[in-house]
């Protein structure tokens, strides 16, 4: 496996999710029939939601974040609390940069959502779902996350090149336009 | 054949002016196709070689899939134009098809499969120029896509040939060799156990020859694995460098 080491574990530079109980993810419902739902999360793991009674499927192609209630034979992740996510747009990134995209007690995903003012869903299986004006910058900020994410410093990079975009339209922010 | 073939032995040295044991320069590059979860391109020689892999992703067809264990598949073709004669064609053939079938075999024996229960790992070689050795050079080519889609395995593999010209042993044999030599023998290594996972011969060679040519294939191994080892770094010491001014 390529990664760093890093006093006594390996932290992975490339790989793939693996589900874990207690995963939150991101995913596009891919069929609804009956009371079973497959939600197709982008990775060799699809997800399952069983419907409660009167309870109404999402609509095929609707996205929705849930969390991973039970795995079966690393293939299949049960999934519950799953809400639909309206609008916005989902972007894929390495499933391997997703703990550094979240950060140390959420710190670099609150730091773009705070200075972009969107609102941004992670999931663990690398997808991520953006809604808000300021998507675009959003995007280009996770972005970089992902290509820098092994090179210290970075937070405060993030920092540094979200405010100076802010700067440039700051005044509208300010004002509560965008 | 014997009577056109050429003089493949000049002053001692081979016809491209290399040692027995030299290598042709070698040189990888690993992450040049986006969409891909891993990739790299070598060149090695005049071969030029892409090697991308995709997954783990579902199984298809659903009948192949192994609910216990992921499947490999692999593609090897060699492009309508990367060789003189009679590779040229495209589309698949007797021949590709069987390099296809030993490479899945190689990286069968290297991935942790188990990990990935009912999925399946595509290897895609395709080979844009060839000149002679091009399944040893696919395998480690596909070895760092592999590594770089960052698939467990057990071992990096690297591959590369051992012939024979006349009574002497030729590493890594070029196309002119390889088709004028006495036998050809591609090996595939695992090197941190020195474990062999492909072992064809075309020819024959005798049994201390053979043994011999095994060590010059894991000695000159090393150089071979610190170049896979290199490329993966590569990209993420590029953008270190940025910073560390």
């Amino acid at each position: 496996m390529l990664g760093i080491y890093d006093e006594r574990e390996i932290v992975p530079l490339e790989g793939t999710w693996k589900a874990n109980v207690g995963d939150s993810v991101v995913g596009t419902v891919a069929s609804a029939k009956g009371s079973v739902c497959i939600v197709d999360l982008s990775s060799f793991v699809r997800g399952l939601i069983v419907l409660r009674k009167y309870e109404t499927a999402p609509e095929k192609g609707s996205i929705i974040s849930a969390v991973i209630r039970d795995v079966e034979n690393r293939r299949t992740a049960i999934l519950e609390g799953s809400s639909e996510l309206h609008g916005g747009i989902l972007m894929k990134v390495k499933p391997s940069k997703v703990p550094r995209l979240i950060g140390k007690s959420n710190t670099m995903i609150n730091q773009i959502a705070d200075l972009t003012a969107v609102r941004i869903v992670v999931g663990m299986n690398g997808l991520v779902w953006i809604s808000g004006e300021n998507s675009a910058r959003a995007v280009a900020a996770i972005e970089r996350v992902c290509e820098e994410a092994h090179v210290p410093g970075l937070t405060m990079r993030i920092k540094e090149m979200l405010e100076k975009e802010k700067g440039i339209i700051g005044n509208d922010i300010e004002k509560g336009t965008i | 054949m014997k009577s056109n073939k050429p003089e493949l032995i000049v002053n001692n040295k081979r016809l491209d002016g290399r040692n027995f044991d030299e290598l042709r320069p070698l040189s990888i590059k690993a992450g040049v196709i986006d969409n891909a979860s891993g990739s790299a391109y070598v060149e090695w020689g005049n071969n030029k070689i892409i090697a991308a892999v995709y997954g783990p992703k579902e199984a298809m067809p659903k009948h192949m899939m192994d609910p216990s264990k992921a499947i490999i598949k692999c593609r090897y073709a060699m492009s309508p134009f990367s060789n003189l004669s009679e590779h040229g064609r495209s589309g698949p053939s007797r021949r590709s098809t069987e390099i296809s079938k030993v490479i899945k075999e190689v990286f069968e024996n290297v991935v942790f499969l188990n990990e990935f229960p009912g999925s399946e790992i595509d290897i895609f070689v395709e080979v844009l120029q060839g000149d002679g050795g091009t399944r040893a050079a696919g395998i480690t080519a596909a070895s760092v896509a592999m590594a770089s889609a960052g698939i467990p395995m057990r071992d990096l593999v690297y591959a590369v040939s051992v012939g024979r010209i006349d009574d002497k042993l030729a590493l890594d044999l070029n196309m002119i060799e390889d088709n004028y030599s006495d036998s050809d023998m591609p090996i595939a290594v695992a090197p941190r156990d020195g474990e062999i996972l492909l072992l064809q011969m075309d020819g024959g060679l005798s049994r201390e020859q053979l043994s011999r040519g095994i060590s010059m294939v894991l000695s000159a191994g090393k150089d071979i694995s610190k170049k896979q080892i290199d490329a993966l770094k590569e990209n993420y010491d590029s953008i270190s460098k940025k910073y560390e001014s």
